[in-house]
């Protein structure tokens, strides 16, 4: 029997595209020579590996270094002290991003301008009203790319080469993609809003910006509040690592203790991470469930 | 097609679906452009309206959605108060969205009481029933203190019962605050039993434009029938 009506389902663009990752990976396998193993280390780097994971089990309380400056705070004191200055970069970084990241994602967003069908009296400038939104939005659009598409340590490493250690280029440097990342998915998450509360507003007289705040941003809400937290969690992992430059957060005392080889320091500062990003999850998950039931 | 509603009217739009009802709706607050032809509205046209101006002729007229759109993850109170955005400034319609003044609260609750929900001012817009809801679509367009209230298949979502509810209210609350109705209905019964006139439209056309007591039922039959007129599936 013939039917009347399309053959068969849209399966054709799913299909390449999946094909099309599949051949990448291969090609990557085959071009980067990737073999099982090159991952079985040496007997050098088994007894590293060995020393290191035995001290999972048992972290430093004190320090381990034979020489301790005097004057130097007690290990676990300054564990303390770099997880608070971790959060510290982290949040100033992201009090930062999030009022950027909004105004941002305002003007890269479309559902507030796109359909408004209210003109004004003279042709000319009914069509530079239409062509205004396009054009603020892509250049918005190109903004947000440029900002996220340069990693927070590539912004750190050009900071410190142009400012120096300072504690606010650093948290520039998170800021700066976090606003772009932040900004592209407040953009497309108004955009993807229902959009039949903001046509009642826009109907009932409302202006541009009070159908976005009112009857789109809303709607979106729970999931940029969602969002925003998971990015802070992101911006904690960063805040640390910068360390690695010499902030003074925890990936400098991580990376100080392993060159030194002070294992269990190392496991110590971990943990010190690990437990930030914990207590910051469990106190999301609650704000999150009060604010959105 | 041409047509002249009073002010202070109750007129019921008629016809099949794909008729042009909804489109005629959309047209009388502006929220569509006319490819040609003229809308006057309070004795301005439309189309020779700047921004402004056109909001203002949209904050003066209540409109009831099809399929109601409210907000639904806002309070009840937070959704009337939006009625009236088109009245406010940026500054005051925060303040007021986020923090409403006790003089509005009051306002509002006696809204909701007046269309019969005033317990419900507080509750998330989402928890109520069908039936509820459209009350909040009612009470948000009255807390525009409109002129004129256009109402889009106000109906066509919930049980015959709470179908004639809304009507009535509809019908009792224009007639007390003096405001034009328009209503579009799918059901006959409902628009002959409430609006003294009625409008059929059919293909984009007025089929009959009388008061119902005058209206044949071969004339609804007809404006409803499949197979004269030009097919469209």
């Amino acid at each position: 029997m013939t039917l009347p009506v399309a053959r068969r389902f849209p399966f054709r663009t799913p299909s390449l595209v999946t094909a099309g990752i599949l051949a990448a990976a291969l090609w990557g396998y085959v071009h980067l020579e990737l073999r099982l193993g090159d991952l079985v280390p040496g007997s050098g780097g088994v007894t590293v590996a060995a020393e290191f994971f035995s001290r999972a089990v048992s972290p430093a309380l004190v320090s381990e270094a034979d020489f301790v400056p005097s004057g130097t705070p007690p290990l676990l004191l300054n564990a303390a002290n770099a997880a608070l200055l971790t959060v510290g970069f982290a949040a100033a970084a992201m009090g930062l991003a999030i009022p950027m990241g909004f105004v941002l994602g305002f003007f890269a967003s479309t559902a507030w301008w796109e359909e408004d069908p209210a003109g004004a009296r003279s042709r000319t400038l009914r069509t530079l009203r239409r062509m205004a939104g396009p054009v603020v939005f892509g250049s918005t659009r190109v903004l947000l790319a440029v900002l996220r598409s340069v990693h927070e340590l590539l912004w750190a490493v050009l900071f410190l080469v142009a400012l120096g250690l300072s504690n606010a280029a650093a948290v520039l440097a998170i800021a700066l993609p976090f606003s772009g990342v932040l900004g592209k998915l407040f953009a497309d998450l108004i955009d993807e809003a229902p959009r039949s509360g903001a046509h009642a507003l826009r109907a009932a007289g409302a202006t541009n910006s009070q159908v976005y705040l009112f009857g789109l941003l809303p709607l979106a809400l729970p999931d940029i509040i969602a969002y925003m937290f998971y990015r802070f969690e992101c911006a904690l992992r960063s805040s640390a690592i910068l360390g690695f430059f010499g902030y003074p957060t925890l990936g400098l005392y991580i990376r100080q203790s392993f060159s030194s080889t002070n294992y269990g320091e190392v496991w110590t500062y971990l943990y010190a991470l690990v437990l930030l990003v914990a207590v910051f999850d469990v106190w999301s998950f609650g704000v999150r469930r009060r604010i959105l039931a | 097609m041409s047509l002249r509603i009073e002010p202070g009217e109750a007129v019921g739009l008629v016809g099949p679906s794909g008729a042009g009802k909804t489109t005629l709706l959309r047209l009388l607050n502006g929220s569509q452009r006319v490819t040609s032809g003229r809308v006057w509205v309070n004795g301005s046209a439309l189309d020779s309206l700047s921004r402004t101006e056109l909001r203002r002729v949209r904050a003066g007229i209540g409109f009831i959605h099809q399929d109601l759109c409210l907000i639904p993850n806002i309070r009840v109170a937070q959704n009337v108060v939006a009625g009236q955005l088109g009245q406010m400034s940026l500054a005051r319609s925060i303040r007021e969205m986020v923090y409403p003044s006790r003089r509005l609260v009051e306002r509002v609750y006696a809204l909701l009481e007046r269309v019969g929900i005033g317990e419900k001012i507080f509750e998330r817009t989402d928890r109520l029933s069908g039936g509820q809801m459209q009350r909040v679509a009612v009470a948000r367009a009255l807390f525009q203190e409109p002129t004129a209230l256009l109402a889009d298949e106000p109906v066509s979502s919930v049980d015959p019962a709470r179908a004639r509810d809304t009507v009535d209210l509809l019908v009792r609350i224009s007639r007390e605050d003096r405001l034009t109705l328009c209503v579009s209905l799918h059901s006959l019964e409902l628009a002959r039993a409430y609006l003294p006139r009625l409008i059929g439209i059919r293909d984009g056309r007025v089929a009959f434009d009388r008061a119902s007591s005058e209206i044949h039922d071969d004339e609804f039959a007809a404006l409803y029938d499949l197979n004269s007129g030009t097919p469209d599936a």
